[in-house]
């Protein structure tokens, strides 16, 4: 059910497949994935624990260049990593011997003092950290680390902003306070997004477009167009039909009963 | 306040008993005075030895080796260790000269450092280089080498120049063990300064330790010896402070 790469796509990503080498074995990892990503639109990457959508989305930050296939931003082909794309991992990931502002500031070389301060200043405001410039990594919450690495990763004004799993490992409140402010920070800056999540909820929230992952290998299953107005109700009707559409493709046994299960 | 008082007793507690002990000891007669002299006898050779001078000046010789020895130790092996650290080229080449040449105790290079320096003060601070420089080393390349992939991987994600990424993520990282290995070394060399001092030496305290040995007077020896553990534990101190002054982020 993969798209085809189309010409005018921002992102297009065309047939990348992955095996790695374990204990002699060989592990089909990502078969054949294709999709576009719109620029401006934040698109969800959703499958399960192992399915292949981290090495999917290191793929696309070219962490990872040894593939088959192609990934190309703007017409350009990915090769290796470059500023242009923000890279937010599961774990905050900041420089423990760097304060929050030092961290934010890290790869803002060749720009004068002033033009420096004010980027840190704009992007502290814009994840709420203002007040925590002076702070150590280890002071801070972890939801308060992850917006520092969020804030991090737009300091360089990224025409794409990737994001793996970022608020996996926080608490639900956070989590959807996070939410909330990826998207407050999506409107402002306009950002291309692509985020691989574990958590369908989370997907068809920020999404335009949902792409739902099998399992070994990992493969398309599913694109689903989410178009739904933003603000989002989390429990509106329509929310919840297209959430059930991605969770049906999970949670069926073979009978075809749904089982329950709890976010 | 109180607990600090208490932490304060616990910390020499030991030392009190060592020397009570002691004292007693000499008290009932169980001393043998040419084995272990007395506590009042070692604080009065202490006392006319700081009053001639003699301690002061062969402790200055002596702290003048180390030092000497110890930077030569640090720089290089802080500069080869990062090196080391980075390339695995580096590493494999050099890897078995290093795990040969490091468990020979410096005392056994005394022949050869006598050929090759003469008896003079840089076979001194060679032998003083020796003790300190592999611990220091080793410890470099192990800070360096177990620096964080994933925080690597997020310098590489900012295509961070290579020398920003080496002074600003891979050295800042590997901080803790270099400070280690600079700690250890640095009591490595003052264990080396009595070795070091064994090549006719007419100054030094490893100079005063032997040479009052071969009159018999364990006092003195006990003073030297004392005199290098207190210098060494000062200096040791002052880097502990250092590194809690320079790793703030911990």
């Amino acid at each position: 059910m993969s798209e085809n790469a189309s010409n005018n796509a921002y992102i297009s990503v065309s047939n990348i497949s992955k095996t790695f080498e374990r204990k002699g074995e060989r592990v089909k990892a990502l078969d054949d994935v294709s999709f576009t990503v719109d620029k401006g639109n934040i698109v969800c990457i959703v499958g399960a624990s192992g399915c292949g959508k981290s090495t999917l989305l290191r793929a696309i930050a070219g962490l990872d260049p040894v593939h088959e296939g192609t990934v190309t931003i703007d017409g350009k082909e990915v090769t290796r990593p470059q500023k242009t794309r923000g890279v937010v991992f599961q774990e905050h990931r900041l420089f423990p011997w760097m304060t929050v502002e030092k961290n934010i500031g890290f790869a803002l070389g060749g720009r004068s003092g002033d033009e420096k301060r004010d980027i840190i200043k704009r992007n502290i405001e814009l994840v709420g950290l203002s007040g925590f410039e002076r702070s150590y990594p280890k002071q801070l919450s972890g939801g308060m680390a992850q917006r520092a690495g969020i804030a991090r990763a737009l300091a360089n004004d990224p025409d794409v902003l990737l994001l793996d799993e970022p608020f996996g490992a926080l608490d639900t409140f956070t989590k959807i306070a996070m939410q909330n402010e990826l998207k407050r920070i999506q409107n402002q800056s306009g950002t291309t997004m692509i985020m691989v999540t574990h958590d369908i909820d989370e997907a068809v929230y920020l999404s335009d477009k949902v792409i739902v992952l099998s399992s070994r290998p990992g493969k398309i299953k599913r694109t689903v167009s989410v178009d739904l107005p933003v603000p989002r109700n989390r429990n509106s009707y329509e929310f919840l039909q297209i959430r059930k559409l991605i969770y049906d493709e999970f949670f069926t046994d073979e009978t075809g009963a749904r089982i329950e299960y709890e976010i | 306040m109180v607990k600090k008082i208490g932490y304060a007793a616990e910390y020499i507690t030991l030392v009190t008993a060592v020397l009570v002990f002691w004292v007693i000891m000499d008290k009932q007669g169980q001393l043998n005075p040419v084995i272990m002299p007395p506590p009042e006898k070692v604080w009065n050779t202490f006392v006319s030895l700081v009053e001639k001078g003699t301690l002061r000046t062969n402790l200055l010789v002596s702290l003048g080796r180390v030092l000497n020895g110890y930077l030569l130790a640090a720089v290089l092996g802080i500069v080869l260790g990062i090196f080391i650290g980075l390339s695995k080229h580096l590493d494999r080449l050099t890897g078995l000269v290093i795990q040969i040449v490091k468990p020979i105790p410096p005392i056994a290079w005394i022949p050869l450092v006598i050929l090759w320096f003469g008896i003079g003060e840089s076979g001194k601070v060679f032998l003083i280089f020796l003790g300190g420089f592999f611990t220091i080393l080793i410890n470099v390349v192990d800070g360096i080498r177990q620096t964080d992939d994933k925080l690597i991987e997020v310098s590489k994600s900012m295509e961070t120049p290579f020398l920003k990424h080496i002074f600003l993520v891979v050295i800042p990282s590997a901080a803790p063990n270099i400070f280690t290995g600079l700690r250890t070394g640095l009591s490595s060399c003052w264990m080396c300064v009595v070795a070091a001092e064994l090549v006719s030496s007419t100054t030094g305290l490893g100079y005063l330790i032997i040479n009052a040995r071969q009159f018999g007077q364990t006092d003195k020896v006990i003073i030297g010896m004392l005199t290098i553990g207190l210098v060494g534990k000062v200096m040791d101190s002052l880097l502990k402070l250092v590194e809690k002054l320079t790793i703030r982020w911990n």
